[in-house]
């Protein structure tokens, strides 16, 4: 029921957003928006609450099939966050929106809401009938976002983009969704997963694959990621934190649910999940490294962080696969936990990027510099954004990538060299990631913030927009809390994470104090454990103290993790250190300009910029990058005049994958091109062909 | 060492051209604005001459500009002199005569005196964000006396860039930098990591010698001569001291002569070894750094035991030296000598067996030997990128007309190159010393040299390479015009090149294998 | 393989005792001029080129008074018929009219020094560099050399204190905490030395930042410098800028 009053309220509010003016139509607009995307949360909550399946509604249609929606714990949580993140970026949506004419700030806000709208239809879609229907709908509505601004050309190339490859992944998630359908010979994605043990491996396999390379190309997974920093780089700006927060997901749901049925069938679907999500997190760090734009760098940061997400499912996939249930749903935690985290962080950046662009007028690093004294909240926002990105504790990102680091270690258990030996170089690569997200995220907020401003635009900074930074502080927050709350965060996920697996992982945790010796006689150690756990309890508020058992064996210890403590300790100890110098020593701070080493005066050229940060680390992926480099110098005699140096880095699957795709696709269609006629009603044939072809196979799905 | 013949009819063939023979060894042609460019380039593409320097005079109503050559192969100084009435300019040979660039900043600066076709002119010695701009300071006009209350462009300076590349920033080192360091601003253009191109802003520690110098007394020309760069302290005071002479024509005694070449190598020895030192410590070779300073202490201990001072202060005198050497301390030198010079080859032996440090220095800052032609670099730097010129050969004074010296040459310009250089002169020096010190020719070491009105060029090779000292006083021993032509303004214009594609990290090294003094370059 | 301590080890200890112990090795110091009881002063004080000797009459006697803070070391006072004695000392700094009292005993053992360069000619930062030097070897009395002058306790400057170097040294001062004390090295750094004041050079440190030690001498040897760091401190008995007959 709430959900058709979410889905009226998104129609209603750009429809008030059509009335002229500005203030109030957008104050209007906003109110009404937010307030759906607080009753789809609500929803979200209840579904994660419910912790099984609930049908909604079944729409039979001829022909196509059954349009069956559900409502699953993980498709709550999905939608919970989907929603929150809208809630949050609606109102730097309707004041940017504030920026177009009356007609196209309704369309625009009309976009965005359908954007939410098909998401929430897909995570709720039943049978592939609706998955597919609702997928193309948010793809079609989030390409809609991005080619928005349509004034500039750069957009519509992107956005066709974005657009060919997510209907050439759709494609082949079509494809694999019905290959798995006429297997299964039913439409219903309950259905399928149920008859996925009668399958062959093979198809399986196949199955499997072209879902996660088809889908997951929506959340920037390799091969396919090179549209992702170009239409996330160039959408509206305020459209950026609901793209990248939220949009991703997407691809990540749409795998996760139709692979991790078949993955615990298939071992190698796991693996190569885990692997593929290694290789997708270290490229798209390598390349948000050597982006300048902030934009493109946070979407290249995305695509990392989806990285990190992916190889978190992967290995638990894996882990599930090979009987460990357990370690498996830990893993899985720490995916679907760096999932959270990444929404709450990466909208928390590109708000603050969105403001600084807002109040600068540029989102180029070289330009900016020095905001943080002119823009302090905004600043201080960011900053725990980027800390939190950098998996610095006690942020949230740190609980996601250290939980999956400590999982992907206990490949020890699985005794299966090849398999062992996938883990270890996914784990180094994800460990070489977290290095270099570290210097990532000291650059981004380093130069953008620090130093000297390197532009007028930078120098003269305005205020930065409330409805970022409200949205941004309360992000902040989140992130602060999410590192800290993580054991209670976790029990939530492991629910979810048992209904994929069928088995909760934090269900056999104990707060550990007591080791109690194995030769004491069972019987009283049944009678110990509780004391123990209710001593925990009572000494540690809110079971913060996770330590984590393998149930049989006699409880090696998997991994333990308290934020909370950790924090609760370095708060103590901090302020314990201030108050000794406060109280021993006098000390009197003096303040002084910057040392400049003498010159008149520290120019904003001298400053490092991002480009001279990241340097070392062009150099050293020198050979990845590959870039194209072009060197000219104007001379007067034996004087240089200029010199110039202009480097082109292409990404690296556009280089491999895409050019030569492009070229081969040119190929075919010269050949192709012999059946051109150039008579419209022969080319209107060759699409009711295709189309009945299409429905026909769809339709054989439905029935059998 | 007449004029070649073939240079001389090609010059009789110009037409307007006079030539004014000085001496036998000197020849002044007097040019127009229009014939200097011609001739500035046959002299340069077809004689080989060596750039000497320029310098500028005031008369009542015009400029004359001196550009100084030399013919390394037959021994000849030619000037070019051109007037330059007030307020024209005059085409900049830099296009052609490189070395001559940032001669022409100078007198640009200082005279006001405009070069066309000059790309860079301003922003030199005077630094604009400290001084006025079109206030000329040697100009006879300026009271150099006192400062004016006149102020440049202040915070408003931009340092200049050449490079085009996105996101590069300038990277300043400096004024005030690293432990013991001259001040000096370098600005680093650079994408990061590596440097592109290097500009370098020297005369922060500018004094204005030549400025002050006018309207004192020649004697006190000689403290200023000794004092404006202390570490080849005794090379500029043979050279200004020659100056005088050469105007009083005055006979030096032959055991001041040999006085002389002894204690110029002895600085010369010691000059290379603290650069050794540094060049060691820049690539933290502690103790390689240790065992060379110990072994400048020493020489700089040894000076003072011989006269008086460990640089030499105080020493010479026109006409010769002011105090002679007795038995005793030529017998302190030939003992102390020979070894130090044993630790010194020590010391070069164990260097060369360091690989990891000869990895730090080699192909490191390296001046091709086109690049040391086309900028004209002097002394050892010129002698590490194959160009063998010496004017202790080239142009002998004094006595080494008997004795030319040895030159070591190396070829690959890099810092192993300089290192060698330093070490081989270093050797040479001693040699030279050792072996002059048995003719030591008995006799006073001084002769009268009465002032008289005139003017001189003179030369010595410094240890840094060539320095030219031009000197005009009147008859009452007032100086009216000091030039001084140093290796070091020389050598500095062309470290901007070495340091191309280099690492950040790499700039204190290469800074120490080219071994410069900024007290030199600035004056 | 590096040999390299082997080889240092080789050189032995070549550390002064200084100010433990005495030191006179030859050469340590050029020395300066001793004033002296004279009937010749008025001759003998003409020819210092730099007014740095002075005849004067104390109590009916006559001499030459020298005063440090001129002295270039030329040397015109050392030979000939009027030669002044010459001493082989070289604890030479001197406090400043201005000067602040001795820093407190914390510094004692450890002591930051910041070196600018103000139109210093070679000698100066010849001798400056040679303080750290195994002979002198500075780290052994606990000063120590810095690059900032957030860190630094002192100022030690060298040179006429050029125009373009004014600035730095007036920020440099700033931006050094409290409390902090600063040596002007060198004739130069007193008067401007040979190069005097002009339109190049402020021609003393004074004139831009207080200073609280000058160090006489063309250049002052590495012992000097020493002498000049430890009286700031308060470890050794500084001279006088002046010395009367
Ligand atoms: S040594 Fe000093 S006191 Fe003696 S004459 Fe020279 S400047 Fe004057
Ligand atoms: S005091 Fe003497 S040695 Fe020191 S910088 Fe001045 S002239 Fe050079």
């Amino acid at each position: 029921m709430l959900y058709i009053i979410a889905y009226l309220l998104f129609a209603a509010g750009p429809l008030l957003a059509l009335i002229p003016g500005r203030r109030i139509p957008a104050l209007l607009a906003w109110l009404l928006m937010s307030s759906a995307c607080v009753l789809a949360g609500i929803q979200g909550v209840m579904a994660i609450a419910a912790g099984q399946s609930l049908p909604l509604i079944t729409l039979s249609l001829p022909i196509i099939g059954p349009f069956t929606f559900v409502q699953t714990p993980l498709g709550g949580l999905l939608i919970l966050i989907t929603s929150s993140v809208f809630a949050v970026a609606i109102p730097f949506v309707t004041r940017d929106a504030n920026l177009y004419t009356s007609g196209r700030r309704g369309l625009f806000l009309a976009i965005a809401m359908l954007t939410l709208a098909g998401m929430i239809g897909f995570f709720l879609a039943g049978s592939i009938v609706a998955f597919i229907f609702c997928w193309e709908l948010a793809a079609l509505a989030i390409w809609g976002l991005i080619t928005f601004e349509t004034r500039q050309s750069k957009p519509v190339a992107a956005g066709l983009l974005t657009l060919a490859l997510s209907e050439l992944g759709s494609l082949a998630g079509l494809v694999s969704l019905l290959l798995l359908a006429s297997a299964a010979g039913t439409p219903q994605l309950s259905g399928i997963a149920h008859a996925v043990p009668e399958m062959s491996p093979k198809l399986l396999l196949v199955a499997g694959l072209l879902a996660f390379f088809g889908f997951g190309m929506k959340a920037g997974i390799i091969p396919l990621n090179v549209w992702l920093p170009a239409a996330h780089g160039t959408a509206p700006r305020s459209t950026s934190p609901i793209l990248s927060g939220a949009t991703l997901n997407l691809g990540l749901y749409a795998f996760l649910r139709i692979d991790a049925p078949i993955a615990l069938h298939q071992p190698h679907l796991g693996l190569i999940i885990l692997s593929s999500g290694a290789l997708t997190a270290l490229i798209g760090i390598i390349y948000a490294l050597v982006e300048k734009d902030m934009k493109r760098l946070l979407a290249q940061s995305s695509v990392e962080n989806m990285g990190i997400a992916t190889a978190g499912i992967g290995a638990g996939l894996t882990f599930a696969a090979y009987g460990h249930p357990l370690l498996g749903g830990a893993s899985m935690v720490a995916g679907l936990y760096h999932m959270i985290n990444h929404s709450t962080f990466k909208t928390l950046l590109f708000l603050g990027a969105g403001g600084i662009d807002a109040s600068t007028g540029t989102h180029n690093l070289d330009e900016l510099g020095g905001l943080m004294k002119r823009l302090p909240a905004l600043g201080s926002f960011f900053l725990v954004g980027a800390f939190a990105i950098a998996a610095l504790p006690p942020f949230n990102g740190f609980v996601s990538e250290w939980l999956l680091l400590e999982s992907l270690l206990r490949v020890v258990e699985i005794p299966d060299i090849p398999v062992r030996i996938t883990f270890a170089l996914s784990g180094a690569l994800l460990a070489l990631t977290s290095g270099l997200a570290l210097t990532c995220f000291i650059m981004l907020p380093g130069s953008a913030l620090m130093g000297l401003p390197r532009s007028p635009q930078a120098a003269n900074a305005k205020k930065a927009p409330l409805s970022v930074v409200l949205p941004m502080g309360l992000l902040a927050l989140l992130a602060l809390l999410l590192g800290l709350a993580a054991t209670l965060v976790i029990p939530v996920l492991s629910r979810l994470a048992a209904t994929l697996l069928g088995t909760n992982p934090t269900a056999s945790l104990v707060p550990d104090f007591f080791h109690i010796p194995s030769q004491v006689p069972m019987a009283v150690r049944h009678a110990l454990d509780p004391i123990g756990a209710s001593l925990g309890a009572a000494f540690l508020p809110l079971r913060s103290l996770v330590v984590m058992h393998l149930d049989q064996t006699p409880a090696p210890v998997v991994y333990a993790m308290s934020t909370l403590l950790t924090f609760v300790v370095l708060v103590l100890m901090l302020g314990s250190v201030w108050i000794l110098v406060r109280v021993i020593r006098q000390r009197r701070v003096t303040r002084n300009t910057l040392w400049d080493a003498g010159l008149t005066r520290l120019r904003p050229e001298m400053t490092y910029t991002a480009t001279t940060f990241a340097a070392p680390v062009r150099v050293v992926f020198q050979g990845f990058f590959h870039p194209l480099i072009e060197e000219n110098e104007k001379r007067h005699g034996a004087f240089v005049l200029t010199r110039s140096y202009h480097q082109v880095i292409t990404n690296i699957s556009e280089r491999l994958v895409i050019r030569p795709g492009i070229r081969m696709a040119l190929y075919i269609a010269s050949r192709l091109a012999r059946m051109h006629k150039g008579h419209v009603n022969t080319y209107a044939s060759y699409i009711l062909v295709a189309m009945v072809v299409v429905l026909i196979i769809v339709a054989g799905a439905g029935t059998r | 060492m007449s004029i070649p013949k073939t240079l001389q009819e090609w010059l009789q063939s110009i037409p307007n051209l006079q030539m004014q023979k000085r001496s036998e060894q000197w020849l002044q042609l007097l040019c127009s604005a229009e014939q200097l460019p011609a001739l500035t380039r046959h002299l340069m593409e077809e004689e080989e001459a060596e750039f000497a320097t320029l310098l500028v005079e005031e008369s009542a109503d015009a400029l004359s500009v001196h550009y100084l050559f030399y013919l390394p192969a037959t021994g000849n100084l030619i000037e070019l002199k051109v007037e330059a009435p007030a307020g024209t300019e005059l085409p900049a040979i830099s296009d052609t005569v490189h070395a001559a660039d940032w001669h022409e900043r100078e007198a640009w600066d200082l005279y006001g005196l405009r070069f066309s076709g000059h790309p860079f002119l301003g922003d030199f010695v005077l630094h604009d964000d400290d001084w006025p701009e079109g206030l000329d300071p040697m100009r006879r006009s300026f009271d150099g006396k006192h400062r004016p209350d006149l102020h440049g462009s202040g915070a408003d300076w931009a340092p200049p860039r050449l490079l085009q590349e996105e996101g590069a920033m300038v990277f300043p080192v400096g004024p005030v930098w690293g432990d013991f360091n001259e001040s000096g601003l370098w600005l680093l253009e650079t994408p990061g990591e590596q440097i592109r191109y290097l500009h370098t802003r020297l005369f922060y520690k500018y004094r204005g010698v030549e400025k002050i110098a006018e309207g004192r007394t020649v004697d006190q020309g000689l403290l200023l001569a000794e004092r404006f760069a202390g570490a080849a302290a005794f090379a500029h005071a043979w050279a200004y001291c020659q100056a005088l002479e050469q105007i009083a024509a005055c006979q030096i005694p032959t055991r001041a002569q040999q006085l002389r070449i002894v204690f110029a190598e002895l600085e010369r020895i010691r000059h290379h070894a603290a650069n050794i030192a540094e060049i060691a410590g820049s690539t933290a070779l502690s103790v390689a750094k240790a065992l060379a300073q110990g072994i400048v202490e020493d020489l700089l201990r040894l000076s003072a035991r011989l006269c008086g001072h460990r640089y030499f202060f105080g020493v010479l005198t026109p006409g010769g030296l002011r105090e002679d050497l007795d038995e005793g301390k030529i017998k302190l030198l030939r003992q102390t000598l020979p070894e130090l010079d044993q630790r010194m080859q020590q010391l070069e032996k164990h260097l060369e067996g360091s690989s990891s440090f000869l990895d730090r220095i080699e192909e490191m800052g390296t001046l091709s030997n086109e690049l040391a032609r086309i900028y004209g670099v002097v002394g050892p730097i010129a002698r590490a990128s194959g160009r063998s010129i010496d004017l202790r050969r080239h142009l002998p004074y004094g006595q080494y007309v008997f004795l030319s010296p040895d030159v070591p040459v190396e070829q690959e310009g890099d810092g192993y190159a300089r290192l060698r250089i330093f070490f081989a002169e270093s050797r040479i020096s001693v040699k030279i010393i050792l072996d002059l010190l048995p003719f030591m020719a008995e006799g006073p070491v001084q002769s009268p040299c009465p002032i008289q009105e005139g003017h001189a060029l003179s030369w010595v090779e410094a240890p840094s390479g060539a320095t030219f000292h031009w000197l005009r006083c009147t008859g009452d021993g007032t100086i009216t015009r000091l030039r001084l032509g140093t290796p070091g303004f020389r050598n500095w214009h062309a470290f901007e090149r070495a340091i191309e594609g280099a690492a950040f990290q790499d700039f204190p090294i290469i800074l120490a294998t080219w071994g410069l003094s900024i007290a030199e370059n600035d004056r | 393989m590096s040999f390299w301590p082997y080889y240092g080890l080789q050189r032995g200890i070549t550390t002064t005792a200084w100010p433990d112990g005495a030191e006179d090795s030859a050469g340590i110091t050029p020395g300066r001029p001793c004033a002296l009881q004279t009937g010749h002063a008025e001759e003998i004080a003409a020819a210092c080129p730099t007014q740095a000797l002075k005849a004067v009459s104390q109590a009916g006697r006559d001499g030459v008074a020298v005063d440090f803070s001129h002295c270039i070391h030329c040397q015109r006072c050392r030979h000939g018929d009027n030669a002044l004695p010459w001493s082989t000392d070289f604890s030479w700094g001197a406090p400043s009219a201005a000067a602040r009292p001795a820093l407190e005993s914390r510094f004692t053992r450890s002591l930051q020094v910041l070196y600018v360069d103000a139109g210093a000619c070679g000698a100066c930062v010849n001798e400056v560099r040679l303080i750290d030097a195994p002979p002198y070897n500075l780290h052994r009395l606990g000063i120590f050399v810095t690059a900032t002058p957030r860190d630094a306790d002192v100022l030690l400057v060298a040179g006429p204190i050029t125009d373009a170097m004014r600035t730095a040294i007036s920020k440099a001062y700033a931006a050094m905490p409290e409390p902090k004390r600063v040596m002007g090295m060198g004739t130069c750094a007193i008067h401007g030395g040979v190069f005097g004041e002009s339109f190049a050079c402020a021609g003393g440190l004074e004139k831009i930042v207080p200073v609280d030690l000058w160090l006489p001498g063309c250049p002052p040897p590495p012992l000097a410098i020493i002498h000049g760091l430890l009286s700031l401190v308060g470890r050794v008995t500084p001279a006088a800028l002046e010395e009367q007959p």
